[in-house]
């Protein structure tokens, strides 16, 4: 009843954060890692983890089925999901962009054409460009973003960017900065409460090997 | 034709056999307890004007609602929720009954909300309001109704929060925060980012201020954080707050259903609708809270007739979910076995048994040509 089930997201995040876990003796073994189980436990058996793409993190907090979770800031904005979010994490850095060719970049938004916008996160980029009057047609893709604007299928790319080196190899620009994203931890609102001790215990070990 | 009809539209249900039957024990078992407590049941209407909402819930949250014409030419929606039908009631045929007035209700309301958490567009609330009374006695009474409730459905393990809006507007008032940094504050502490807050609070106060803050936006736990509290808080109306919480907490130690019950100083999810004690309420395989209350003296305001209220409501979709894998068993081992009787002879006679059968209150079944 109180092991805690953690929700990770696959992928860029996920070593990091398997990382900073073990510093503080969460460990998961590398045979655990290795098998194919999508649910393994860590070696104290007090902790469960899941492993799952970004962008589904929120949605296993949030409905509670895993009772925390470490997932980007970019697809927490993107799910708009109601969970809390005690902890920056700070690792994992990287901006959420709007870019586009250095042509498109000159031009400037212009409010009277639909701006083509493809991307994997359509709910931050329609706000972004509804707040600026700008008119715009989503073009929600899931992956190679970059390739958008390159073939000429959209003017402009809402995506998250770490080094800027794939915009660069394929001759993009950055034209403004939406946001900046590290990893969070996010809390189920109901586990927060259900299992707080266990919750809080977590928090601080997370804050205490992140020296904050 | 055919893809129309076996189409549902997002957001609804159909429900029936022991999933239905479930519901209406739950729904019984509410109603008797409510009546119990001398709550008169109110049957309320599925739609009305769209502006009612609106002066009930704010106009955002009233935009969610499903709006259609009447035949007068007037915009009507389909409830998003009861408490403002309950409200219009109370300001126009209740004006000269004595208070307080106890009212229930059981029904569907609808939103055109995401489904967030498992919750359709279409769910059903059940609850009660507590209108005319600004005693403490009101807010402890919904309470122990509540718990009341929630121990005879046996549902396991759940939490009631207890929380005070006046503990944070008392606190925020000292700060002189302008609307938009006061909203920009309260969603940081309903999200629990402690750093953010800190980082936030640097233009407005010392370290010192910054510490207690963000110590008490997590503060939760049983009557020992209430002392906590009192050691980094000093504004009359967060003290007062305070106060109140003890007050209620005694009372429920009384009554040993201090283990259900936990206050959280942090909560300040429902500030611009409660004025008072709030609560809410969760239970292990539910992310969300299953139910909420709490003490809203101003909305009577909105309708012209300005007094005091509590109230909460539960969402039956979600203690159906809850209830079931426990329930559905017991509930199905209840129902009767019919009587089978054969209408492929003597149809007058088959039924002439049928109705002595259900004289007796027995249940029958007619099998012809089976």
């Amino acid at each position: 009843m109180n092991q805690l089930t953690i929700a990770l997201a696959k992928g860029r995040l996920q070593d990091v954060a398997l990382e900073y876990l073990s510093r503080v003796g969460i460990v998961v073994s590398d045979a655990a890692l290795a098998s194919r189980k999508l649910l393994v436990e860590d070696d104290g058996g007090r902790y469960s983890f899941l492993f799952v793409k970004p962008a589904d993190v929120p949605v296993y907090v949030e409905y509670g089925v895993a009772d925390a979770g470490i997932c980007g800031r970019d697809v927490l904005m993107e799910s708009q999901a109601d969970v809390h979010e005690p902890l920056d994490l700070g690792f994992g850095a990287c901006r959420l962009v709007v870019a586009g060719k250095v042509e498109t970049a000159e031009r400037g938004y212009n409010l009277l054409t639909t701006a083509r916008v493809a991307t994997k996160y359509p709910r931050i980029a329609a706000d972004y460009f509804q707040q600026r009057g700008v008119p715009v047609e989503l073009i929600a893709l899931s992956g190679s973003i970059e390739l958008a604007p390159v073939l000429g299928l959209s003017d402009h790319i809402v995506d998250l960017v770490e080094t800027g080196r794939t915009l660069k190899d394929n001759g993009l620009v950055v034209i403004d900065t939406i946001a900046e994203s590290t990893a969070r931890l996010i809390v189920n609102r109901a586990s927060y409460h259900l299992k707080r001790a266990t919750v809080a215990a977590l928090v601080a070990l997370l804050r205490h090997a992140l020296h904050l | 034709m055919s893809s129309s009809l076996s189409k549902i539209p997002p957001g609804v249900q159909y429900i029936f056999d022991a999933d239905a039957r479930l519901r209406r024990w739950i729904e019984r078992e509410a109603m008797t307890i409510f009546d119990g407590w001398s709550y008169a049941e109110i049957i309320l209407p599925i739609f009305d004007y769209a502006d009612l909402f609106a002066l009930g819930m704010g106009k955002e949250q009233a935009e969610m609602t499903y709006r259609f014409t009447g035949r007068d030419g007037k915009l009507l929606a389909l409830r998003p929720d009861m408490t403002s039908l309950v409200a219009r009631t109370i300001a126009t045929r209740f004006r000269q009954s004595s208070r307080p007035i106890r009212l229930s209700y059981s029904g569907e309301v609808f939103r055109w909300d995401e489904p967030r958490g498992g919750r359709q567009y279409e769910f059903h609330q059940i609850g009660l309001e507590h209108i005319g009374s600004d005693r403490l006695e009101a807010d402890t009474e919904a309470l122990v109704i509540v718990i009341e409730l929630l121990q005879k459905l046996q549902l396991e393990g759940f939490t009631i929060t207890l929380s005070h809006v006046d503990f944070f507007t008392g606190i925020v008032e000292n700060l002189k925060l302008d609307a938009a940094n006061r909203q920009h504050l309260r969603d940081m502490v309903d999200r629990k980012q402690i750093a953010l807050i800190n980082e936030f609070l640097k233009p407005f106060t010392d370290a010192a201020d910054r510490a207690a803050f963000c110590k008490l936006s997590t503060l939760a736990g049983k009557r020992d954080i209430l002392t906590a509290a009192r050691q980094l808080v000093t504004n009359e109306k967060s003290v007062a707050a305070l106060d109140d919480l003890e007050r209620v907490y005694a009372i429920a130690e009384e009554l040993e259903l201090d283990a259900h019950i936990d206050i959280d100083l942090g909560d300040v999810g429902g500030l611009d609708y409660y004025t008072g004690l709030t609560f809410k309420i969760y239970a292990p395989g539910l992310g969300a809270a299953l139910g909420r209350g709490g003490r809203y003296d101003r909305l009577l305001e909105n309708f012209g007739a300005a007094e005091p209220a509590v109230g909460f409501s539960l969402c039956l979709d979600w203690l159906a979910q809850l209830l079931a894998p426990k329930l559905k068993e017991a509930i199905e081992a209840q129902i009767e076995a019919a009587v089978t009787l054969k209408t492929d002879g003597d149809v007058a006679a088959a039924f002439q048994e049928a109705t002595r059968l259900r004289r007796d209150g027995r249940k029958v079944r007619m099998a012809g040509g089976e």
